[in-house]
C-alpha cells in the first residue's frame, strides 16, 4: 500500500529525516514510536505532501504509483486520509459545511451523519468555524471525522491519543479500531495510550529522523515503557557504532 | 429642531474633514424624470437582499433616486408597524421633530449639511411598543439616474419592548455608474426592545457613498447593527456613532466587507456607554482585493460601570496593491470596565490551504472555501432564511473566488 524507500527530507536547509525506509502492505496497521522531536510528524507531512518538507532523496509510493512529485491533494484523492496532530483553526469555515463538502453531500447526508454520531459531534460544534475554541478531545474527534468523511484506504494518524482526557481516548480508540477494519494505517504516537484499542501488526522506532528498528509492537512498546527511550537511543548508537 | 441655514451654508463650503473631499457641484440634484417600477428593479434589489416580489407579503419601502416608488405594512402587522416617507410623517406627528438630527449633528460636515439643506425621501420606521415582528422589513435605495445625488433621511423607532429585524439594500442601478448617496439614519431603540438591523450595500467603481448613522439605546435594548458591502465603490466614509445611554444597553455591531477595484473605504464604529453595564462588540471582517484601500477605526468610550466593549478587525489581502489599516481606540473612565481589542491582517494562510488540500481539495477550492468562510455572517444573529440569502449574496458577489 505505502512503500518508502531512503527517503531524505528537509525543512529550511536542515535535515530532519535521513534513509527512512518503511513499507505497510495493504490491510496492515503500522505504529511509529519515538520521543519527540525525532522526526515522526515530519514522516507524516512528508508523505502527505506538505509544501515546506522538501525532498532531497528517495522515493515514496502509493499504491505501486509513484506519488514523490505528487501536490497533496491528488495524494488524497488516491486513496490517502490523515489525521493531524495540531490542525489549525479555520475562521468562518463551519465544521458541518467541510464535512458535507468532503463527503461529497450537500446537506448532512447518511455517511455524516453516521461520523458525528459515533465521534460525538454535537450540533453545536457542527455549526463552529473548524478548530475554534476546540478543546483538545474535540479537535481529535473532528480531525478523525474529517479524515474518515473521504472514506480513504490509508490512514495517517499522528498522535490521535496526545491532549485527550480518558473519556475521548476510549471514543477515539473504539472509534478507530472500528474504522480501521481493512484498512492499512501509520499510527504515530509518543506514550502508545492508543495502543489499548488498536493492534498493530508491526511497530517501528524513529530516533533522530531515522527508523533505527522495527519490530512485533507489544515487545517494542513494553521495552520503551520500562526503559524509555534512552533504551532505544542507546541501542541505536550500538547499531551505529 | 430648528435648522440654521446660514450655519448650513457655511460647513457647506468647507472641505470634509474625513474621506475623499467631493466637490458636490459634479452632482444633478435631481432627476431628470421619475422612475416606475419595473423588472429590472428588482433584480438589482434582489442582488442586494431585498425582494420585491415578497413586497406584497412583506413590509417594504422601495426608494428609486428621490422619490418612495413603494411603500407597504404586510396586512397582519397594520396595527403593529407604521411605514410612510420621512415627509409625510413630520406632517402626521409633530413630537417626531424632536426626533429628527438629534442622533446626528447637521452642522457635522458638508455632507449632513447638504442633506439638512436638500435632502429628499427615506422613511419613518416605527415598531409599536411590545410588538414584535419575526419576518422581516426590507427597505431598499436603489439610484438609477445617472450623476444624481440620493440624499435621504430615515428615522427608525423601535418602542419598548418590541422587537423587529430590518434588511435594507442600497444600491446603484448599472446604468447609473456615477451618483452619490448620502443617507442620514437615526434609529432608536427603547427600553429594553431588540432590533436587528442589515445593510447590504453595492455600488460601483464610479460612486461615492457617505451614510451618516446615530443610535440611541435605552435600558436594556439591544441593536444587532451588520453592514455587508460588496465589491467596489470610488469612495466610502461613514461613522455610525451609538450613544449605550440605558441601563445593560448592547451593541453587537459586525461588518463584512469584501473590496475589489480601486475602492477606497473609512469605515468607522463607535459607541459611548453611558449606562451600567453597557455592552459593545466591533466587528469587522474585511477581504481587500486589487488596489482597493480599506480604513477601518473603531472607538469604544466606556464612562459607565461595568461596561464592557471589544474591538476586533480581520484583515484578509488578496493583493500586494491593497491596503488595510486598523486603528482601534479604546477609552475607559471607569476602574471597574473592561475594554479590549484584537486586530490581524495578512494574506490567505499557507498553513490553512495545506490543511484543506489535505482533505483533498484542490487549492482554488481551498482559497475559495477561506475567503468565504473569512466573510463569515454568523455573529449577525441572523434568522435561517435571511442568513441563506445573505449567504448567497456574498457568494455570488466572490465568485471569482
Amino acid at each position: 500500500m505505502l512503500r518508502i524507500e531512503n527517503l531524505h527530507v528537509e525543512v529550511g536547509g536542515k535535515l530532519l529525516l535521513r534513509e527512512v525506509n518503511l513499507e505497510v502492505g495493504e490491510g496492515e496497521v503500522h505504529v511509529l514510536f519515538g520521543p519527540n522531536g525525532s522526526g515522526k510528524s515530519s514522516l507524516a507531512m512528508a508523505v502527505i505532501g506538505h509544501p515546506s518538507y522538501k525532498l532531497v532523496e528517495g522515493r515514496i509510493f502509493f499504491k505501486g504509483v509513484d506519488i514523490t512529485e505528487k501536490p497533496v491533494h491528488e495524494r488524497v484523492k488516491l486513496g490517502i486520509g490523515v489525521v493531524f496532530q495540531n490542525p489549525p483553526r479555520i475562521y468562518g469555515v463551519k465544521l458541518k459545511d467541510l464535512l458535507n463538502k468532503l463527503a461529497g453531500e450537500r446537506e448532512l447526508g447518511d455517511g455524516v451523519l453516521k461520523l458525528i454520531d459515533s465521534l460525538n459531534i454535537s450540533e453545536d460544534l457542527l455549526s463552529r468555524s473548524v478548530n475554534v475554541g476546540f478543546s483538545g478531545g474535540e479537535v481529535k474527534r473532528c480531525e478523525i471525522a474529517q479524515a474518515l468523511a473521504t472514506n480513504p484506504d490509508f490512514l495517517i494518524l499522528d498522535e490521535p491519543d496526545s491532549g485527550v482526557d480518558l473519556e475521548n481516548l476510549e471514543l477515539i480508540g473504539r472509534e478507530l479500531s472500528r474504522a480501521l477494519r481493512g484498512k492499512s494505517a501509520l499510527v504515530i504516537t509518543h506514550h502508545g495510550h492508543i495502543l489499548r484499542y488498536l493492534k498493530p501488526s508491526r511497530a517501528h522506532v524513529m530516533i533522530r529522523g531515522t527508523i533505527i528498528c522495527s519490530g512485533e509492537p507489544d515487545r517494542i512498546f513494553e521495552r520503551i515503557v520500562s526503559d524509555g527511550y534512552r533504551w532505544c537511543e542507546k541501542c541505536s548508537l550500538m547499531r551505529r557504532g | 429642531m430648528q435648522l440654521d441655514e446660514e450655519r448650513l451654508r457655511e460647513v457647506l463650503r468647507k472641505p470634509a474633514p474625513l474621506g475623499l473631499d467631493i466637490d458636490l457641484q459634479e452632482f444633478k440634484q435631481a432627476p431628470e424624470q421619475r422612475v416606475e417600477y419595473y423588472e429590472d428593479l428588482a433584480q438589482a434589489s434582489l442582488e442586494v437582499g431585498v425582494d420585491l416580489d415578497k413586497r406584497s407579503k412583506l413590509t417594504t419601502f422601495l426608494q428609486v433616486d428621490h422619490e418612495a416608488i413603494y411603500k407597504a405594512v404586510q396586512k397582519q402587522f397594520e396595527k403593529d408597524i407604521e411605514l410612510m416617507t420621512l415627509e409625510e410623517a413630520l406632517e402626521k406627528y409633530e413630537w417626531l421633530r424632536e426626533y429628527v438630527w438629534r442622533l446626528r449633528s447637521p452642522y457635522e460636515d458638508k455632507y449632513s449639511a447638504f442633506n439638512a439643506l436638500h435632502g429628499k425621501g427615506g422613511y419613518f420606521l416605527r415598531i409599536r411598543e411590545g410588538r414584535r415582528i419575526h419576518l422581516p422589513i426590507q427597505t431598499c435605495f436603489l439610484t438609477y439616474s445617472p450623476e444624481i445625488v440620493q440624499n435621504v433621511h430615515n428615522v427608525i423607532m423601535v418602542e419598548p419592548d418590541a422587537e423587529a429585524y430590518i434588511i435594507t439594500g442600497c444600491t446603484a442601478h448599472k446604468k447609473a455608474p456615477k451618483g452619490l448617496h448620502i443617507g442620514v439614519t437615526e434609529i432608536y431603540v427603547k427600553r429594553s426592545a431588540k432590533l436587528n438591523y442589515t445593510m447590504i450595500h453595492k455600488w460601483g467603481p464610479s460612486f461615492h457613498v457617505r451614510p451618516r448613522t446615530g443610535i440611541l439605546l435605552e435600558d436594556g435594548a439591544e441593536l444587532v447593527y451588520n453592514y455587508i458591502t460588496l465589491g467596489s465603490v470610488a469612495s466610502f466614509q461613514s461613522q455610525p456613532s451609538a450613544r449605550l445611554a440605558g441601563e445593560g444597553a448592547t451593541l453587537s455591531m459586525n461588518n463584512v466587507v469584501y473590496l475589489e477595484r480601486s475602492s477606497d473605504m473609512d469605515l468607522w464604529g463607535e459607541a459611548f456607554i453611558e449606562g451600567s453595564g453597557g455592552r459593545v462588540e466591533l466587528i469587522t471582517n474585511a477581504v481587500v482585493a486589487d488596489r482597493a484601500k480599506l480604513t477601518n477605526r473603531g472607538r469604544i468610550v466606556c464612562d459607565a460601570d461595568n461596561g464592557k466593549g471589544h474591538i476586533s478587525c480581520r484583515g484578509l489581502m488578496l493583493s500586494d496593491e491593497a491596503e488595510v489599516s486598523a486603528i482601534p481606540c479604546l477609552v475607559s473612565r471607569r476602574m471597574d470596565s473592561e475594554l479590549t481589542h484584537e486586530a490581524a491582517i495578512g494574506r490567505i494562510s499557507e498553513e490553512q490551504l495545506f490543511y484543506l488540500m489535505a482533505r483533498g481539495i484542490s487549492r482554488e477550492e481551498a482559497e475559495s472555501l477561506i475567503v468565504r468562510g473569512f466573510l463569515d455572517t454568523s455573529p449577525m444573529k441572523l434568522p435561517e432564511h435571511l442568513e441563506k440569502g445573505v449567504r448567497r449574496i456574498i457568494d455570488l458577489a466572490v465568485k471569482g473566488f
